[in-house]
């Protein structure tokens, strides 16, 4: 157990994570240089694209240190967002240590910050690493100065590198084997192992990624999981190098990977606690949160023929991602689709990339909405997060909105403009302190809803990109809520319908009638697009009648070609929705709802 | 099919057959490919050639009339299009005319049309025209203002024009025709006003008003794609579009088709409408379609390659269709939109077995209550907002056919 280490990455993103995990792999081995290729831990293509990573991915290094001995290197791989929160969490619970990784040329940031607040919660070492000292641009002395004075970490004890041509990777390693504590626990104890993470293999099932505590796991063993209680018998257990590798049994101290007939994800609960059954732990390990879905949003599928289509990705995706909900979802406008949950925004977009990726999907996306809490005249409590199912006017005798602290780090000089948007979005208890010289951390009070809108594109334009956001949960507070339907020539389309709170109920109708008109064609007659609450018009925009969609000649030559020409337009014509008499392009609700971080 | 295939002429339909055997009711077309000089707008096959191809086309014509002898059809219409018709000798129009009936199946009272360039008419060749046979004449005049004919690389002028249009109106044609273009950037709907306004003041008994266009491979559709040219927005030609058919209808010329307007029935255009209602028609000469027995046919486009073909003996076809059903039923809608006649809602049953007020009412009844199409006892046609959005409604039906079954048509 003396030479195993246990250790995360922490980084802004940007910072070079992937790279420098890269580079560990490498050095130690683990991949032969033909099988490797960039960022080989972020499995998906969306992680490789944005450069950042969803799912957690860990492996096991074999690194033979100075020292002559060979030490098993567990590198947890985090997820490097806010939505993830939970599984950074679990992630860091697995570990002992962490480095953190700043880059020589852009310094110390607000993510770096929050992350090492995160880290330290759990008591991790650290481990400061400058990366990309490579750079024309490093400036390795004023980024050890904000080590110390930013994050209040011994900058001496920083280790130089650079991710990119490997120099300096040997050293890291070094540090990891000298300064980040073994594992503690006893491997004859009884067993708690914590589920960091879990993968879904088609042939195998679930492959439960675990830290063993206390105890050792064993192939033949019955185990529980204590907070569902769920009973199974490991099959095997193994090392995740590059491939899983089976073994023994799993000690305390280990960080590895448990098959025992799980067949989904979802079947499991991320967090749980893993004990022998015949001889159970007394208490579950502490850190356990379900993951719950705070952001709500209908898909359809384009094209109504390709719902099975969906259903079936759907049904696939919940396989390895235990956060998704959904449950069947039907719109006038749109048809069949489904209602899912997320953890968050990001969380939303990484699903309809998957969708749209993985399974070729063409998707609507209805607004996405929060989970409101309604107190009916009758003394009943409903909870909402779809517009359609929000009760008469009437039936209603108040309602709460979900509130979260949020937390924005940037330059000082933005700090006005930050609280005025805050303001803007019915932020409370606005404050701000100094985190270093010219580094301010502002937090606000505010409605998730507020958040969902557009509000990520303000922030990065009124603090020209310096400024970092991230947020947590905080309760429920009363709000004074409205459901705003959108008419096209008094016909209500049922998928553009949103529940927001009164004082905005006019701009965002407003808003939405405006992407209507400019994506609805003209039909040849006016079409009138109104917002309305109840009965009450509160927006309104018309769409002028003429327009003209016929060829000037059309002769002996040209029906051929025409009909082609009209057959392409008509497959094209599936993506259109009547509501009324009025045809509606699906682009056009693609735009009206497509949220603005697009 | 191959070029040598020796019968083009499929099968007899046992279904269809009673309409086209006997009845002269079928279209003969003729492509003129030649011009003096190429207008930038124009995407017909045209070239411009000396006597030698010339002549040499006029000989591949009468030759590939005469690869069709036992062709089940009977001519009603005779039309020379193009390119420009009027520049060829009208020596070598009466020997194609001569021919085409020596060859082919043509009723001796058949409509002949011809499409001529201002700048060809005079009181010599009008007589000779006449005398041929010709009966129809649609003079391409496309604007009464110089400017815009400079801009259309017209080589002739409003004067041209006018002396022309006036010489074949009282030259004795059954009927006139001028061709007018409109959409032309920087021109005021006052400005097309004017035209129309002149057109109808010469008295000719039929216009055909065209939609100024950028088709791909144009000179004008490049100058629009590297925009050197803008074309107009959706809302000013709708606007002109509905101006030219409210003016005409105000002077008594009839909108009866998205483009044609005639000041009574009689001067419709008998063989374009073939076109639009799926009667059997042959087209000879470089690009000209066939539609016969169900099957369409095309030539090939390009003089040269066509002429080789037919100088070996085989038909020019460069490649061949047989629609399905439902491709035929989208095209009657396509088709049947574009005239005032609209849809005969019993052929189309006959034709296709399907019945739209039963498949699709909801449809119709949408289209009814917006005012784009009305009943009209077994017709269904469009009103003058339908017209401008013919395409919209051809492809607002729904018509389920398999694609393997296949309609039945003369």
């Amino acid at each position: 157990m003396d030479q195993v280490r246990s250790f995360c990455i922490i980084a802004h993103i940007d910072h070079g994570k992937s790279t420098l995990a890269d580079r560990l792999i490498q050095h130690c081995g683990a991949v032969e240089e033909r099988e490797f290729r960039d960022q080989i831990l972020d499995s998906m293509d969306i992680e490789r694209e944005r450069g950042i990573t969803i799912k957690s991915n860990t492996v096991t290094l074999d690194y033979t240190a100075r020292d002559a001995k060979t030490y098993k290197l567990n590198l947890i791989d985090t997820p490097g967002h806010v939505d993830f929160s939970h599984e950074v969490r679990r992630s860091l619970m697995s570990c002992e240590g962490a480095l953190l990784l700043v880059d020589a040329s852009q310094g110390v940031e607000a993510q770096t910050v929050a992350n090492l607040y995160l880290a330290l919660e759990h008591d991790l070492e650290m481990v400061p690493v400058i990366n990309k000292i490579d750079l024309p641009a490093a400036d390795v002395e004023r980024v050890k100065e904000e080590i110390e004075e930013d994050l209040g970490l011994d900058a001496n004890e920083s280790v130089l590198c650079s991710a990119k041509t490997g120099e300096g990777i040997e050293d890291v390693l070094e540090a990891i084997v000298e300064r980040l504590p073994p594992p503690t626990g006893d491997p004859d104890g009884p067993l708690q192992a914590l589920i960091f993470d879990a993968q879904y293999d088609p042939y195998r099932g679930a492959v439960l990624l675990v830290r063993v505590m206390e105890g050792t796991l064993r192939p033949g063993q019955s185990i529980q999981l204590m907070h569902t209680n769920k009973k199974y018998n490991v099959e095997e257990v193994g090392l995740l190098k590059i491939r899983k590798m089976a073994t023994e049994g799993l000690a305390a101290g280990m960080v590895g990977y448990v098959i025992a007939g799980v067949k989904a994800v979802s079947d499991i609960a991320i967090g749980d606690t893993i004990t022998d059954a015949e001889a159970p732990a007394p208490d579950p390990l502490p850190g356990y949160k379900e993951a719950k879905p705070v952001v709500f949003s209908s898909i359809y599928p384009m094209s109504t023929d390709e719902y099975q289509d969906l259903t079936k990705a759907l049904e696939k995706l919940k396989l390895n991602d235990a956060a998704l909900t959904y449950e069947k979802d039907s719109s006038a406008a749109l048809g069949f689709g489904f209602r899912c949950g997320f953890l968050g925004l990001l969380h939303l977009e990484v699903v309809q990339e998957r969708l749209r990726r993985e399974y070729d999907l063409s998707l609507i996306l209805s607004a996405p909405s929060v989970r409101y809490k309604v107190y009916l005249t009758d003394g009943q409590e409903l909870w909402v997060d779809n517009p359609s199912l929000y009760p008469d006017r009437g039936s209603i005798e108040g309602a709460e909105e979900p509130f979260i602290k949020a937390a924005v780090m940037m330059p000082e000089r933005y700090v006005g403009p930050v609280m005025e948007l805050c303001r803007e979005r019915r932020g409370e208890n606005t404050t701000f302190s100094y985190l270093a010289v010219g580094r301010v951390e502002l937090t606000s009070e505010m409605p998730l809803a507020e958040v969902l809108f557009d509000f990520y594109d303000r922030l990065k334009s009124v603090t020209q990109g310096y400024g970092s956001f991230d947020y947590e949960m905080l309760d429920y507070r009363p709000t004074d809520l409205v459901k705003v339907d959108i008419l096209v020539n008094g016909e209500p389309v049922d998928a553009l319908s949103q529940l927001v709170h009164t004082e905005k109920a006019r701009a965002r109708a407003l808003h939405y009638c405006e992407r209507l008109a400019d994506t609805i064609p003209k039909q040849q007659f006016k079409i009138a697009i109104q917002g309305a609450v109840g009965g009450d018009i509160i927006a309104r925009k018309t769409i002028n009648a003429y327009r003209k969609d016929v060829t000037a000649k059309c002769y002996g030559g040209d029906i051929t070609r025409k009909r082609k020409l009209l057959e392409k337009q008509k497959k094209g014509k599936k993506r259109m929705k009547m509501v009324g008499s009025v045809e509606i392009p699906q682009s056009a609700f693609v735009a009206v709802l497509k949220t603005d971080r697009d | 099919m191959t070029q040598s295939d020796p019968d083009p002429v499929p099968d007899p339909d046992p279904e269809s057959g009673t309409e086209t055997d006997s009845a002269f009711n079928a279209g003969l077309y003729v492509h003129v490919p030649f011009c003096t000089s190429v207008c930038p707008y124009c995407d017909f096959a045209v070239t411009i050639a000396g006597e030698e191809r010339r002549s040499a086309w006029v000989d591949g014509i009468i030759r590939e009339a005469a690869l069709y002898p036992d062709l089940s059809l009977g001519f009603d219409t005779v039309y020379l299009g193009g390119g420009t018709p009027s520049s060829l000798d009208a020596e070598q129009i009466g020997r194609i005319l001569d021919e085409l009936h020596r060859h082919l199946a043509v009723d001796q009272r058949a409509v002949c049309s011809l499409e001529v360039n201002p700048e060809d008419v005079d009181p010599r060749s009008v007589s000779t025209w006449r005398d041929f046979g010709i009966s129809y004449v649609s003079l391409g005049v496309q604007s009464f203002d110089d400017r815009d004919l400079a801009l259309l690389g017209r080589r002739h002028s409003v004067d041209d024009a006018r002396q022309a249009a006036e010489i074949l109106c009282s030259a004795g044609f059954d009927t006139v025709s001028v061709d007018l273009i409109y959409g032309l950037e920087g021109r005021s709907p006052e400005h097309w006003r004017r035209q129309l306004e002149t057109a109808v003041a010469l008295g000719v008994d039929h216009l055909s008003c065209y939609q100024l266009t950028a088709h791909e491979g144009t000179l004008f559709g490049r100058r629009v794609a590297r925009g050197a040219v803008t074309e107009l927005g959706e809302g000013e030609l709708a606007e002109l579009f509905f101006l030219t058919h409210e003016l005409l209808a105000d002077a008594g010329y009839d909108g009866y088709e998205v483009s044609n307007f005639a000041s009574t029935a009689e001067h419709r255009s008998d063989h374009n409408q073939k076109y639009w209602d799926h009667t059997p028609y042959l087209g000879l000469g470089p690009s000209a379609h066939s539609f016969v027995g169900g099957r369409r046919w095309w030539n090939h486009r390009k003089l040269r390659h066509w002429q080789a073909a037919i100088d070996a003996g085989d038909a020019a076809v460069e490649d061949e269709e047989r629609p399905s059903g439902a491709q035929l039923a989208l095209e009657a809608l396509m088709l049947g939109f574009r005239t005032t006649a609209g849809i005969d809602l019993e052929r189309l049953h006959e034709r296709f077995g399907v019945g739209l007020l039963g498949t699709n009412g909801d449809v119709v009844d949408r289209w009814v209550t917006s005012g784009h199409l009305k009943t009209d006892g077994a017709r269904l046609r469009p009103t003058l907002t339908g017209l401008a959005i013919a395409d919209t409604l051809a492809r607002s039906f729904e018509i389920g056919w398999t694609p393997t079954e296949s309609g039945s048509l003369p």
